[in-house]
């Protein structure tokens, strides 16, 4: 299954009103792989990141226009069911937002959404969702105390744990790491390498270093276009287009 | 307002600019020495390595504090990169002027030799590829940068007919031993001198290949490439 295509979007046009914030988007996301989106503030990266489980649905005003393809399924088909694309698509955001309950209710949450209440699985599915978010060690002897109680980075992994709960198939990250010290930023990023393996990963991230580190795709939007497209390792030391280059390299505007 | 980064790189590339300059001026000085019988033409070329030396080291210092500090990418690292492989082959180019300007004094001590046109073009040809190299880092220049590889040819040739000459020379030279000895001798020094330039050409071709990975993002070495 490695490699096959997850994502394909095609001549995707995204519109706020009367604005237009993405334009004929057309690029395909590998499974098991990382692809990270760059490009600076309001190049619509955020806002392709959101189309992907229809986050963008909650803002009045908007338009899609193209395709957006999940496992070769339109994602914007009138009979696609919203909640289950977003079990399937998870997402993290740049603040880590637990709910003010405790651990174990937190990464719970979203199985008792899905109508999961026998007690034993529950407690092996957010067993599994802690260890696979590199969290289980810190937290397993205070899995009732209040979420709240966490550093920040362990907010984070708390907030992965919980979005892998649900076994999505692709995961979201929308700059995971922008508001965490490097130490917890390095345990996001190992962690990122090893959640691959496993899911899907699509990640924002202003940090053209994180980018360069944790992705196999790199992607770069300006302006609502996405200007290239290529592997990381090619796109950080040899970009085909002046644009990418200027970019990367801090000259740009 | 210059971003500070770009001061850096350029500070680098000033650096390896003074460094292509001198290394440039030993290899001229050198060959000078040689052609000229100018033994103190060729002492300045042994007392002047230790400032292109201590360049090199200056291109290594800079080169690391961006690479961990600016972490560059792209053309940036490519610069940086490149940058410190040709100051190492401008370190081995002042060697090699250097070994020339010490095989010119033990010459100086001893009466000259017949005339060698092929050493004369030999150096012409180093020369000319050690410029080429330089103009293409200065310029950018990916053409020039490949051009400096298809001069090597000409040197490799011209060092060989210094090699048949003088063997030729060394065979026929005389039957009293001690002439023979001192010609021999001579000779072989002579040799040496036609071996350092032409490694200079071999020098000065992997500059060339540095700019064209700069420059193009391409790495032409051991290879052919489509429109060679």
């Amino acid at each position: 299954m490695e490699n096959s295509q997850k994502f394909i979007t095609q001549h995707l046009n995204f519109y706020y009103g009367e604005f237009k914030a993405l334009e004929d988007i057309s690029i395909t996301i590998n499974q098991n792989q990382v692809s990270a989106l760059i490009g600076p503030s309001g190049c619509g990266k955020s806002t392709f990141l959101r189309c992907l489980n229809r986050m963008n649905d909650l803002i009045p005003g908007i338009r899609v226009k193209g395709s957006i393809r999940l496992d070769d399924e339109d994602i914007y088909a009138p009979s696609v069911d919203v909640v289950n694309l977003r079990r399937r698509v998870g997402m993290v955001f740049q603040k880590p937002n637990p709910f003010p309950k405790s651990i174990f209710e937190n990464v719970a949450y979203g199985l008792r959404v899905n109508g999961i209440k026998n007690k034993k699985v529950l407690k092996q599915r957010v067993e599994k969702s802690l260890k696979q978010a590199a969290l289980w060690d810190e937290v397993k002897d205070r899995i009732n105390e209040s979420a709240l109680g966490l550093s920040g980075g362990q907010q984070q992994r708390l907030c992965i744990a919980r979005a892998l709960a649900v076994e999505p198939d692709v995961v979201l990250m929308d700059e995971p790491a922008s508001a965490l010290d490097p130490i917890a930023t390095q345990k996001i990023e190992d962690l990122i390498h090893e959640l691959k393996k496993k899911f899907t990963i699509i990640i924002v991230t202003h940090s053209m270093q994180q980018a360069a580190r944790v992705s196999d795709i790199t992607a770069f939007f300006y302006m609502g276009k996405l200007i290239e497209t290529g592997d990381t390792e090619t796109i950080f030391t040899r970009p085909a287009l002046k644009q990418t280059e200027d970019y990367i390299t801090g000259r740009f505007g | 307002m210059e971003r500070h980064f770009i001061k850096e790189l350029d500070a680098l590339k000033m650096t390896l600019l003074n460094m292509a300059a001198l290394t440039r001026r030993a290899l001229e000085k050198a060959t000078h020495a040689y052609l000229n019988r100018d033994e103190k033409e060729a002492q300045t070329v042994i007392d002047g390595d230790k400032e292109i030396n201590d360049l090199e080291l200056q291109v290594d210092n800079i080169s690391l504090k961006l690479l961990a500090l600016e972490q560059p990418m792209a053309r940036d690292l490519r610069f940086i990169i490149g940058t410190t492989k040709i100051s190492k082959e401008l370190e081995r180019i002042a060697d090699q002027a250097v070994n020339i300007a010490q095989r010119s004094l033990f010459l100086c001590q001893h009466p000259p030799l017949h005339h060698i046109p092929s050493m004369e073009r030999l150096m012409t040809i180093a020369d000319n590829m050690l410029d080429a190299a330089i103009s293409s880092f200065i310029n950018e220049d990916f053409q020039q940068a490949i051009k400096v590889r298809q001069m090597d040819d000409m040197a490799d040739k011209y060092t060989l007919e210094v090699l048949q000459t003088l063997v030729e020379y060394m065979v026929k030279s005389t039957p009293v031993a001690e002439k023979r000895l001192l010609n021999t001798n001579r000779s072989i020094q002579t040799i040496i001198i036609s071996r350092c330039l032409e490694r200079i050409g071999d020098l000065a071709t992997n500059i060339g290949e540095h700019v064209a990975f700069i420059v193009k993002a391409i790495n032409i070495k051991h290879q052919k490439i489509d429109f060679e």
